[in-house]
């Protein structure tokens, strides 16, 4: 899934998205969204959520959610 | 551009000062109407994301979708052009989960002009249903309005044609209301774009600002405008039409080239969506995530209304439970960015002001309405119901938060205090979604799209549609009428620049009642 994918659907639902910035190792995207979630994107589909708002979040894209914060 | 900082400095004089003079720098209010004293309790309940059209489009007497003129209902694509259809609503018009779903393909080859959701002879998605959200940011509605052609909202959307939807909503209890009351049917949001910048235009009449923005984490997150300073600029690689796809910008950030915020950035203090610093002050929010506001100082209506001993509070639904457990979804769905006084400084965690002033309105409002009930409310109140409640698309549907809205009023009807009461309940902001009215042209920060506002009390009208022109700030002129404030220095800015182009002055809600 591509970032901006990800942010389609969060936004869809009503979470704003309030951050999209390349990550710091250069190899993905760092999502924040107005819920806390934040969501990093690999470059390589790879996706991880965590934050507060995340388990709603992980339920939009349809995948598990790191249990924290939320 | 450089803030001034007299504003700021006056504001944290504040909160030490006991003394009652207005500052140097305010305005006086300009005459109340007479009668106004009258009014003794103020309730404004502020709703989300709706434009007027998209509620009460077909109210009797308003100045609806049916009184628009036929090029006014067209949609133009990104190079001017009319388009021939509407795009499909991308990833479809109802929310995920729902069932049964309108998807994408049954949106396509819509006609360009506005349609009805809950129409039977189409898509017969009732009022309590929960819809696809839009962008509702400050470029983008800048972008959608066109200088007041209102053309381009399905052109700068990111969800297709849904900026062109509407509902019947005659049947809904808060229509009955309005019937009943008062209708503003020129009432427009006092700012550009979404949901946080508004509920500060609610309370300061101000853009929050974050100092030195370009040294600081939120770097990345100032926004790149076109020539015009009011467009994002459009990147090379996004798409030409808005039938190919939702556009992409160079940096659609939160805040300006010059560092106000004017895009959704989380309060400084829990409950904030940004967690506390890693052994940090559990109170506070990281103030190193980019999205973090560092904590705000301009006066707010709160401090006027403090300055003059007049007791006042912002009721927020689900706030204290969501401080004691978390939030939930999607019940209660709190939202952090609906809570303006928890960006400033005067009412950090652990002043009095915020002990006094901040307060919990319960679930489902259930604190409110004992208050209500009680006769127990200030002189001014804000109310601001939970997400489920509040009408937003993508996670609220209309029906609950209308229910919910019209509950409290028919409190506020029962009330000891109702005798001398005065209620707004009205709309943050459009939400992305368009209406035919053009806005008056103002300042730099708005008004924008056209929303609903409905005037209730035992002074006002009966059964009347009032065409005055409003913005949100006139909710803050009437209260600062009424109580003999000082005018908030964002106020006098826009009545200047509503002037200089020839516009009517916005209104103080007393078109409305009959104080006499």
């Amino acid at each position: 899934m591509d970032a901006d994918r990800i942010v389609a659907l969060v936004t869809a639902a009503g979470i704003e998205l309030t951050d999209r910035r390349r990550n710091a190792k250069g190899d993905g995207w760092s999502l924040s969204f107005s819920s806390g979630a934040t969501v990093e994107v690999g470059d390589d589909g790879s996706a991880r959520v965590a934050g507060k708002g995340s388990k709603a979040v992980a339920k939009l894209l349809d995948m598990s959610h790191a249990p924290r914060g939320s | 551009m450089k803030r001034s900082y007299g504003l700021a400095l006056f504001s944290s004089a504040l909160a030490l000062s006991t003394v009652a003079s207005p500052p140097a720098f305010a305005a006086q209010p300009r005459d109340p109407p007479d009668g106004i004293a009258k009014i003794e309790t103020v309730v404004v309940i502020f709703a989300e994301n709706r434009a007027f059209d998209n509620l009460y489009g077909h109210f009797p007497g308003a100045e609806g979708i049916d009184k628009a003129s036929k090029e006014s209902l067209q949609q133009r694509d990104r190079d001017g052009s009319v388009l021939s259809e509407l795009p499909p609503v991308w990833d479809g018009l109802t929310a995920k989960g729902v069932t049964p779903p309108v998807t994408q393909a049954m949106t396509e080859h819509l006609p360009n002009e506005p349609f009805t959701v809950n129409d039977p002879k189409g898509f017969n998605v009732p009022l309590s249903v929960v819809t696809h959200d839009l962008w509702h940011r400050f470029y983008q509605n800048q972008m959608q309005i066109n200088g007041g052609k209102n053309d381009m909202f399905v052109a700068w959307a990111d969800s297709g044609a849904m900026p062109m939807s509407n509902w019947d909503a005659s049947k809904t209890d808060m229509w009955a209301i309005a019937q009943k009351y008062v209708l503003a049917d020129h009432f427009f949001m006092g700012g550009f774009g979404g949901s946080f910048f508004n509920h500060q235009w609610l309370i300061c009449a101000c853009a929050p600002y974050y100092a030195n923005a370009d040294k600081s984490p939120a770097k990345p997150s100032i926004a790149v405008t076109d020539a015009s300073g009011t467009a994002l600029k459009i990147a090379d690689n996004s798409p030409k039409s808005a039938r190919d796809g939702i556009p992409k910008f160079v940096s659609d950030g939160n805040l300006t080239p010059d560092f106000y915020a004017v895009n959704t950035m989380q309060p400084p203090y829990q409950p904030s969506g940004n967690d506390p610093a890693p052994g940090g002050d559990r109170l506070l929010a990281d103030p190193t995530k980019p999205t973090t506001l560092p904590p705000q100082t301009e006066p707010t209506i709160g401090d006027m209304l403090s300055l003059k001993h007049i007791n006042w509070a912002w009721y927020s639904g689900a706030w204290q439970y969501t401080l004691d457990h978390g939030n939930k979804t999607p019940i209660p769905n709190f939202q952090y960015h609906h809570q303006p006084f928890n960006y400033y400084a005067n009412y950090a965690p652990g002043t009095e002001a915020r002990r006094e002033h901040l307060r919990d309105a319960g679930l489902a409002g259930a604190s409110f309405i004992q208050a209500i009930d009680d006769g127990a409310l200030p002189q001014v109140s804000f109310y601001k119901p939970q997400g489920n409640l509040n009408e937003h698309s993508g996670y609220a549907d209309i029906q609950a938060g209308d229910r919910h809205i019209a509950d409290v009023v028919a409190h506020l009807e029962k009330s000891p205090q109702w005798p001398h009461m005065l209620v707004v309940v009205t709309y943050d902001e459009n939400g992305g979604i368009w209406d035919h009215v053009a806005p008056p042209k103002g300042d730099r920060w708005g008004p924008g799209t056209r929303i609903p506002a409905i005037i209730i009390s035992p002074f006002a009208k009966r059964g009347y549609v009032d065409h005055t022109p409003y913005d949100t700030t006139s909710i803050l002129r009437f209260i600062t009428e009424r109580f003999e404030l000082p005018v908030l220095h964002g106020i006098v800015v826009r009545d200047k620049a509503v002037a200089a182009h020839g516009e009517p002055p916005l209104g103080d809600l007393s078109g409305g009642l009959d104080l006499n």
